[in-house]
């Protein structure tokens, strides 16, 4: 008999500290995740989901999809940002969407990538803010934590003179 | 049934009641347990037990629910605490959030507190410098607050005692202004921070700078083993806890030594509302409390009183203490009780970069934090157009960086190879303020919080001096970068309030005369012989060095000479 705990547990996937309900909220149309103050579609999702790859992709390692980075973004902008960077965040995020219905990812890339160029604009202000969290988020994760960038909770001795090799 | 233990006033008598157990609460607790006195102490916020209640501190950063960023929200809803350095996930539930806890501010003031066993030791930023006879003969060589009653000589014995047990590393440096102690192998500084010591000593022989001295056991003694501690790990994640004991905080510290003696009573969720006086027998019998739980009202009794609540609540328990006898408040005779309150001046800071020493770097974290300057201004002489003077952090790293441009590959890559850049320094300033009448918290007439304690409002302000030591601080500081080769210097004259250094001082200042002070110079209210302050309250004047060994250095002290004065049987 399984016990209550490793039920509830495989109701979860748990993606860097994000408990996604696999289905319900999708099969509504919503997102994955429960949003308290911005609202987004399961489309608009998959539209982030498709960016998060296109900044960070999969080479020998894990990109933005795998990792989830985009959950990551609509976590940290629900709870994270002021209602006007919310407002800003959909709008931009809702043109751009639109602008790019029919474009390729490379395309998509090409035009993420002229938006850093732009001081103005609803769109630059959303990617300003996609990327700075999907940086973060990638940077934070448990993958590139334990695997890149390492992060030791015990850091051993200070050491206060290392000479670099030349 | 449950209220059995309190219905007798017998059962509710203790030889000693300790006020607060945060870091001088939890030094007279352990003092007053280990010479045998039953002691109770009472503590407004709930229990922390040591490593048990941390529940962050073994947490990585991808485990943060939002990365150790505080939600929008909670911001929004604490604009007070949301401005101290260390209210992040991993230790926001060690801090008061401002809604939970209101007072008045008349003039800006962030007051940080921690209502929990242990308060603010948990979360304090563990440096720990001695004062010296510059700072004791301050106030009457310069002519403000009143004289000190005391001198180093008379407290350094019992800073040799506390440092002993608590743990502080640091190097013997040989300043006079900076007296060295009985201390763990101190912090290296590294390459940068060696580099801008020599330079300035070279510039100005009377500056220095030296290693930060901080309560961390670099090498543990067998005492700090026998505390159940061990060797700081470098985790500096200090503010969550540490598992351990790696830092002082009364949690692993004082407050397990006091309860291993049997004789401590710890009761959290008491609020002390007030000291009880009795004008019959000219001295006070008890405290009253009200239980945050049940509301109720209880009084306990004892032969002496420890208050140890912070600075700013310890004025705010004397203040409520009123009686025929004192009806402003307990041991006011003099009026001063809530005045003279002052801080530290810690508003600017100072960074640059500095392009050498390219081929060295450091590996770890420093818990000391880097260097340390004591104060140099107006020490042995007046120089200035202000008086006192600072003291100043100094750190230095190396930087590392990142292209983030673009998109795709390239930027992976570019994040995953982050290129050391330059170093970076830094350094912020720890001006002495200096302590005014008009500094003041006072008691609201009508509105209480909840538990039916009068709010208190704050009055205490920056000045004139605290602007032109300001100045001199970033002028003297950039004058020091530059002549170190610094660049990209920038000077942040940042506009924050009083109460953010959380170094606030004084209320019921010591002093030689019971016209112009609360307590004398063992700690004790002139006018209330039993009853001891040994917290930032009894401060006369502030210095520029952190203050809390200080305070540790005062419980023990207080202590002792409670022993020493009850034996005789004059408590």
């Amino acid at each position: 008999m399984m016990n209550r705990r490793t039920l509830v547990k495989q109701l979860f996937i748990i993606a860097g500290g994000i408990a996604i309900l696999p289905s319900c909220l999708r099969e509504q149309g919503g997102a994955s995740i429960v949003l308290q103050n911005i609202k987004l579609s399961a489309s608009d999702e998959d539209f982030l989901a498709k960016l998060a790859e296109i900044v960070i992709p999969k080479t020998d390692s894990p990109g933005g999809l795998e990792l989830n980075l985009h959950l990551f973004v609509m976590k940290m902008v629900d709870d994270c940002e002021s209602p006007e960077n919310q407002q800003v965040f959909v709008k931009g995020m809702q043109a751009l969407k639109d602008n790019s219905e029919s474009q390729t990812s490379e395309q998509l890339l090409t035009s993420i990538t002229a938006l850093e160029g732009h001081k103005e604009g609803d769109e630059a202000a959303f990617f300003k803010i996609f990327k700075n969290r999907t940086i973060q988020g990638y940077l934070n994760s448990e993958y590139v934590m334990k695997n890149k960038l390492i992060y030791k909770l015990i850091p051993g001795p200070y050491q206060a003179a290392v000479k670099l090799k030349a | 049934m449950a209220n059995i233990n309190i219905d007798s006033q017998k059962d509710r008598t203790y030889d000693a009641i300790v006020i607060g157990s945060g870091i001088s609460g939890g030094w007279s607790a352990k003092e007053l347990c280990e010479k045998g006195l039953k002691t109770l102490v009472l503590e407004r916020g709930r229990d922390v037990k040591h490593i048990k209640d941390y529940p962050t501190t073994n947490m990585n950063p991808w485990e943060f629910e939002h990365r150790n960023e505080m939600p929008y929200a909670i911001k929004q809803e604490n604009p007070i605490v949301s401005k101290c350095y260390a209210f992040h996930e991993d230790a926001a539930h060690f801090f008061v959030k401002d809604k939970e806890h209101p007072y008045v501010q008349d003039k800006p003031f962030d007051w940080i507190r921690g209502y929990q066993v242990g308060g603010k030791s948990l979360l304090w930023a563990r440096q720990t410098q001695r004062w010296s006879d510059f700072d004791f003969e301050g106030p009457a060589r310069d002519g403000f607050a009143v004289d000190w009653p005391i001198r180093y000589a008379d407290l350094k014995p019992w800073y040799d005692y506390v440092e002993k047990f608590a743990g502080i590393a640091g190097d013997k440096d040989g300043l006079p202004e900076l007296p060295d102690g009985e201390f763990l192998p101190g912090y290296p500084l590294n390459m940068v921070e060696k580099y801008f010591k020599q330079s300035v000593s070279s510039q100005y022989p009377e500056r220095k700078v030296i290693s930060a001295r901080c309560a961390h056991l670099s090498k543990p003694n067998q005492i700090h083993f026998d505390q159940g501690r061990v060797q700081c790990q470098n985790r500096t994640l200090c503010q969550r806890g540490c598992p351990f004991g790696g830092y002082f905080s009364s949690n692993a510290v004082t407050l397990p030594w006091a309860a291993k003696t049997g004789n401590m009573t710890l009761r959290p969720f008491s609020v002390v509302h007030s000291i009880l006086y009795d004008e019959q027998r000219g001295k006070a019998v008890g405290v009253r409390v009200i239980d945050t739980n049940t509301k109720e009202e209880i009084d306990f009794y004892a032969r002496i009183i420890f208050v140890n609540a912070a600075a700013i609540n310890t004025n705010l328990i004397l203040l409520n203490s009123k009686s025929n006898r004192f009806p402003n408040g307990l041991g006011n005779d003099s009026g001063v009780l809530g005045k003279y309150v002052a801080f530290h001046n810690y508003s600017a800071r100072i960074y640059a970069e500095y392009e050498g020493l390219q081929d060295y770097t450091t590996e770890g974290r420093n818990p000391a934090g880097g260097g340390y300057i004591p104060r140099f201004r107006n020490l042995h002489k007046q120089e200035t157009d202000f008086l006192r003077g600072y003291a100043a952090g100094f750190g230095a790293y190396r930087g590392t960086s990142a292209d983030r441009s673009g998109a795709g590959e390239s930027l992976k890559n570019n994040l995953l190879n982050p290129k050391l850049g330059n170093w970076q320094v830094g350094s912020h300033m720890m001006g002495e303020t200096i302590p005014k009448e008009s500094g003041q918290v006072t008691l609201d007439t009508k509105k209480t919080d909840d538990w039916g304690v009068p709010l208190l409002h704050i009055a205490v302000d920056y000045d004139d001096n605290d602007a032109k030591m300001k100045k001199d601080y970033l002028d003297t500081m950039e004058d020091m970068f530059k002549t170190a080769g610094f660049t990209n210097i920038r000077r942040d004259d940042g506009s924050q309030a009083p109460g953010l250094d959380i170094h606030e001082m004084g209320g019921a200042r010591m002093g030689l005369d019971p016209k112009t002070s609360m307590l004398n110079k063992w700690n004790q209210i002139h006018s209330v012989p039993n009853v001891f302050v040994t917290d930032g309250a009894a401060m006369t004047s502030t210095s520029t060095q952190n203050p809390s060994l200080t305070y540790m250095a005062f419980s023990a002290r207080a202590v002792d000479y409670a022993l020493a004065e009850m034996k005789k049987g004059n408590l």
